[in-house]
């Protein structure tokens, strides 16, 4: 079966909304597959191209890979001098 | 944390009634099985715990779930007002959603994902939602057996206070699951039905290790708050009578801790007891403990107790009754003329083939100038009432007449009274006008090979649970089990 870049697009969306929504989810594929529904083929491509571009951290390889949101780092206040 | 006497750290749950029924709360470090239905709020009181841990205890805590979704715990808890994002950017709490392979994966490795977490933390309490699932984890064969043994070992390696969540419509009917043995504790939520049209929502600890809790079920609600546990047997608190009073011990130790410290000190209790009830030691330790701290005691005797029945009773509490006659400190009523050794003879009051009218007048000219100067002294009154004996002598009109406005004012003058009674004998219509006019009532029988005892009103509000009344060799020769 081949995916779409759209489609890959429209989960890595999906995926990114979901660890922003529940920041403390620790998620192998295969329980994300469950989550949303979704395939654990296109998954895996996704989260391994979140965590590549350091929205998710990734820890462990293969089947027991764990994914988890990264918090962004934000600054509400700014000293000014 | 509380420290018990024992040595013990206590976790307080912080859930509104949860503490009281748990005896203040659950030793640090065990395992907790929280079981109920679909809908009876397990995951609603595994918050809580956490929620208040973090909130009144600066504990924080972890929860574990494996088929909810963190944003709807979220959603579902902020209407109960608690911003649980708030208290996760604070450090205090973790809504975690991993799968149960994958926890005891990471679990087991040495810093692994769920020692970082306790770390970065300090996480104290643990909730995991829901422990079902692991029966599945290792195959068909397994019940998950090792899983969570292995799951209730780290929890206690960690010293971590854990709620294990677990659906009961899964054990209802078998044997009694693994879990049970494993774990320290089991406490299960039910819905029921109540009152033919609506459903009671009760929760009862089954079972508790390191810890005295109050047995049965009792009932909780959804406030808009949160769980709130309203401890059976409870009722509206009489403050003006609990506010300060002093307490008056019975002499028998595990009365005085259902009794919260013994007798309220001007107030008037009934002791309901049938034939069969043996009521003697628990009345003459009573006795033989007002007499033993100096306070004046009226007796009212009846037709099987004379003053010589009562001396050699007393004797048996090392209180000599003679000794308190010569200080003037006890009297006597007696409707049948008995003859008495010299010594007791101005202290009795003979109240035989009087009118009632009489014998009001009798009784209060008698003992009103003795009153009036001891209570000068500073010294207590206790009054022993045999209501059986009056109803027999002065009949149940009388009784009704006047037992109420007696009370109230040995209320008012300080004065406390114990009321002996046959509710069974004297009929509804009267015990409940008695019951009513009197603060308090302890209430015993004999059921088939024992004999109970139960608070069934105080002043303080509580109801006991019935208690089994056990002879035992030495003095006060009864206690309360």
């Amino acid at each position: 079966m081949t995916i779409s870049d759209q489609e890959l697009l429209k989960l890595q969306m999906e995926c990114t909304m979901f660890f922003e929504n529940n920041p403390y989810a620790y998620e192998t594929a295969k329980g994300l597959a469950k989550k949303l529904g979704r395939g654990i083929e296109p998954l895996q491509i996704v989260l391994n191209r979140l965590a590549a571009i350091s929205i998710l951290d990734k820890r462990g390889e293969g089947n027991m890979a764990i994914y988890s949101y990264k918090t962004p780092y934000t600054q509400s206040e700014v000293e000014i001098h | 944390m509380q420290e018990t006497g024992l040595g013990q750290d206590i976790v307080h749950t912080g859930v509104p009634g949860l503490d009281v029924l748990l005896g203040g709360g659950v030793p640090r470090g065990t395992t907790i099985i929280l079981e109920g239905n679909p809908g009876t709020g397990k995951t609603t009181l595994g918050i809580q715990y956490l929620l208040e841990g973090a909130r009144q205890y600066g504990e924080a805590g972890i929860y574990i779930t494996f088929e909810e979704l963190p944003e709807q715990i979220y959603r579902d808890m902020a209407g109960f007002g608690w911003d649980l994002r708030e208290l996760e950017r604070q450090n205090k709490l973790r809504i975690i959603c991993l799968e149960p392979d994958v926890l005891l994966d990471q679990m087991m490795r040495t810093d692994g994902l769920f020692e970082q977490l306790i770390r970065e933390i300090d996480c104290k309490r643990v909730v995991i939602d829901s422990i079902s699932l692991f029966r599945k984890l290792g195959g068909l064969e397994t019940d998950g057996r090792e899983q969570i043994y292995s799951i209730r070992n780290i929890m206690r390696k960690f010293d971590l206070t854990a709620f294990f969540l677990r659906e009961y419509g899964e054990t209802e009917g078998r044997s009694t699951p693994f879990e049970n043995y494993v774990c320290d504790g089991i406490i299960r939520l039910s819905l029921r039905e109540h009152l033919e049209k609506y459903r009671k929502r009760t929760i009862e600890i089954l079972k508790m290790r390191g810890t005295c809790i109050v047995e049965g079920e009792h009932h909780y609600r959804f406030m808009n708050d949160g769980i709130c546990i309203l401890p059976a047997l409870s009722m509206v608190e009489d403050k003006i009578l609990n506010d300060g009073v002093d307490r008056l011990s019975t002499g028998i130790e595990s009365l005085d801790e259902i009794l919260i410290g013994g007798l309220p000190h001007g107030s008037a209790f009934m002791l309901d007891s049938n034939s069969k009830a043996n009521y003697n030691y628990l009345m003459n330790s009573i006795h033989a403990e007002r007499l033993r701290q100096g306070d004046c005691v009226l007796f009212m005797l009846s037709g099987l107790s004379s003053i010589d029945t009562l001396e050699q009773t007393l004797a048996l509490f090392d209180v000599s009754l003679k000794e308190a006659a010569a200080e003037e400190r006890v009297f006597f009523i007696d409707h049948y003329h008995r003859k008495v050794a010299p010594e007791y003879e101005k202290l009795v009051i003979y109240v035989d083939r009087l009118s009632n009218e009489e014998y009001q007048k009798k009784v209060y000219e008698a003992i009103n100038p003795h009153f009036r100067e001891t209570m000068v002294q500073g010294k207590r009154w206790f009054i022993h009432y045999d209501l059986n004996t009056i109803i027999s002598e002065r009949g149940r009109e009388f009784v009704k007449r006047n037992f109420a406005d007696e009370m109230a004012r040995c209320r008012a003058a300080g004065i406390t009274v114990l009321c002996q009674s046959n509710f069974t004998e004297i009929g509804l219509e009267t015990s409940s006008f008695l019951e009513r006019a009197s603060n308090g009532v302890i209430r015993t029988w004999v059921d088939g090979s024992y004999q109970y005892l139960q608070i069934t009103k105080s002043p303080g509000g509580r109801m006991s649970a019935p208690h089994i009344v056990d002879n035992i060799r030495d003095r006060p020769y009864v206690r309360l089990i």
